[in-house]
């Protein structure tokens, strides 16, 4: 269980990118981050991850503060998808995967065979068997981001961060991230945290019947908390988005799923 | 890789720095025997006497052999903290002169040598020198706690580049006669003037220096990944990236002290290593660390042998290593690199 106590953040004390956010995210649940570009999502994310320390406030984990945690007992709680990644050198897929058991590794050694296994069967999960050997510098952006979640689930954490994980991806991607979310929490009792700016991800995964619930976030406070049913409406997003969008459902192909569609800016 | 080209690699990777040694240890404008040499060595480890002329055991023992040995050493601790380096600022471009080294120590040489004009001074005050301007370019880029990959490399350039006007200023007040000269072939790089005195002295940083990375070089493919996913794979950042620049600092400041500046190495050599072994560092460090080993030691053997006089290191370095990496980059496509 993550609770976030009365969060606030700022760069500069006087300027808050975000003020007094609370809630607690359940485990094997879908926590969806969504809000306009610029109202604090990536922000709280990277609060989330340790990486801003908050102005005020606190964020623990099972009771435990994460300022407490060393940076080896984080990554052995939380994972973390990047948004983005630089890809520097060639690695060969198998050697970024297999970064995921730096934390499990014991001293300063490189994983050792029974590791790297555990970064097979990643990748396998991911739908990437066969990709081992590849250099990852030659992948789809689609690809890497396989490789980036299998990175991450090979981390073995309960809980995954994923930062806008389908940014880039086409159609085909994004249900492919969708499908393995969906199996993470379904199957692996995964808690995951995301922010996303794809609306419908957060219909798909409800519609899968995953526990999902939507926080909406606006000039660095939340909006609206719960269902997405309850905090995607058109009335929300014609608030914080300054759009006029509708939502509908369909039963084609025998899959039942709500769905929202931008219309137009609201002059 | 296949693990039957691993193996080959690194039985090469083991044996090629040997077969180097032993092959400069008999070339020279006095050739000597392979035999006569390994006689010569088991001599002066023994101490019993054998058919070997008083003055081929002078010329294998006090000249060659800490020769050989001292480029050797050098050789692997520019290459391995080029690579470190390479991984450490997420660049291949950068060498182990990033953070101002090589500017700091050419500095400390140049003003021992125009202060005391003293040969011993002058590998100390390099060493120094090389560590404080590292120091300097560290807290340089030190903002709030953190060091930033590029905050780094700027605190780096601006202290190459006082450093590199200081060595300027020191040569404009230099004796032209002597002093003058001097520094300049100091900046060169040479092993010329290796004594066994001086490979005790920089052994030791040297030794140290490549301990340090062999033993942090896993955690350069973590810290390549960037601050943030870094952090996020569960290692210190910031006490990572302190140490490993520590360490790759202790081992350049160690080989430039008694070599001069000696450039290439620690740019071109992991990237060799990379086109024989891949990019992680678990393989890439003790790569380049034996390829730089190699090179040192043949650049050397041609420094003293092709003329009559002795061609500073630097300038061999650069022109055998620049046509050979273009060799390279064509024969491979620049693709497992």
């Amino acid at each position: 269980m993550l609770r976030l106590n009365n969060l606030s953040f700022g760069y500069t004390p006087k300027r808050l990118i975000f003020e007094n956010i609370s809630f607690v995210v359940q485990p094997g649940e879908v926590f969806c981050v969504i809000g306009p570009n610029g109202c604090g999502k990536s922000t709280l994310i990277d609060s989330i991850l340790g990486i801003n320390q908050p102005q005020q406030g606190t964020i623990e984990i099972g009771g435990t503060s994460l300022t407490q945690l060393k940076p080896r007992e984080f990554a052995q709680n939380i994972a973390y998808v990047p948004q983005s990644h630089t890809k520097t050198f060639p690695y060969t897929v198998l050697d970024i995967v297999v970064m995921g058991r730096t934390a499990a590794t014991r001293g300063f050694g490189a994983p050792d065979t029974s590791q790297r296994q555990r970064a097979r069967d990643s990748l396998e999960q991911v739908g990437l068997k066969g990709f081992e050997e590849r250099l990852y510098t030659e992948l789809s952006g689609g690809e890497l981001q396989l490789v980036l979640i299998a990175r991450a689930l090979t981390q073995d954490a309960r809980i995954m961060v994923l930062d806008e994980p389908t940014a880039h991806l086409d159609f085909r991607h994004e249900l492919m991230v969708m499908e393995i979310i969906t199996w993470l929490v379904k199957e692996r009792g995964l808690t995951i945290i995301m922010a996303t700016h794809f609306l419908n991800q957060a219909f798909y995964l409800e519609n899968a019947s995953v526990p999902t619930r939507v926080a909406l976030m606006n000039e660095g406070r939340i909006k609206a908390i719960g269902p997405p049913s309850t905090v995607i409406t058109s009335d929300n997003l014609k608030d914080v988005f300054k759009i006029i969008a509708t939502t509908g459902t369909t039963d084609e192909a025998g899959i039942h799923r709500k769905f929202i569609v931008p219309l137009k800016n609201i002059r | 890789m296949s693990p039957q080209k691993k193996t080959l690699v690194t039985i090469i990777l083991i044996f090629l720095p040997l077969f180097f040694f032993f092959g400069t240890l008999c070339i020279g404008r006095y050739y000597v025997s392979l035999n006569d040499v390994l006689i010569t060595l088991w001599q002066g480890l023994t101490g019993t006497r054998s058919g070997v002329s008083a003055e081929t055991a002078t010329v294998i023992l006090q000249i060659r052999l800490p020769r050989a040995f001292q480029g050797a050493m050098v050789g692997a601790a520019l290459g391995a903290s080029g690579a470190a380096f390479q991984s450490l600022f997420r660049n291949p471009l950068v060498s182990s002169g990033i953070l101002g080294v090589s500017a700091g120590a050419g500095f400390g040489a140049a003003l021992a040598i125009v202060l005391f004009n003293s040969i011993f001074l002058t590998p100390v005050f390099a060493f120094s020198f090389g560590i404080l301007a590292v120091i300097l370019s560290y807290f340089a880029g030190k903002i709030d706690n953190t060091s930033t990959t590029i905050t780094l490399v700027l605190g780096g350039t601006i202290i190459q580049s006082i450093f590199s006007a200081l060595i300027s200023l020191l040569k404009y007040l230099a004796d032209t006669a002597t002093q003058l000269p001097a520094i300049t072939f100091w900046l060169m790089g040479s092993l010329a003037s290796t004594k066994t005195a001086d490979v005790f002295l920089a052994l030791f940083p040297m030794a140290l220096g490549m301990a340090g990375m062999l033993i942090l070089r896993y955690r350069l493919n973590v810290l390549s990944m960037g601050d943030r996913e870094a952090r996020t794979l569960g290692i210190n950042v910031l006490a990572n990236k302190a140490a490993i620049i520590a360490f790759a600092t202790l081992a350049t400041a160690g080989a430039v002290c008694v070599s001069g500046i000696v450039g290439w190495i620690g740019l071109i050599i992991p990237h060799v290593g990379r086109m024989l072994v891949g990019n992680d560092n678990k393989w890439l460090v003790p790569a380049s660390m034996s390829l730089g080993a190699c090179f040192v030691i043949f650049c050397d053997t041609l420094c003293r042998s092709l003329t009559g006089g002795e061609i500073p290191l630097g300038i061999v370095t650069a022109l055998i290593g620049g046509p050979f990496f273009i060799y390279l980059l064509k024969k491979t496509k620049g693709r497992s690199w």
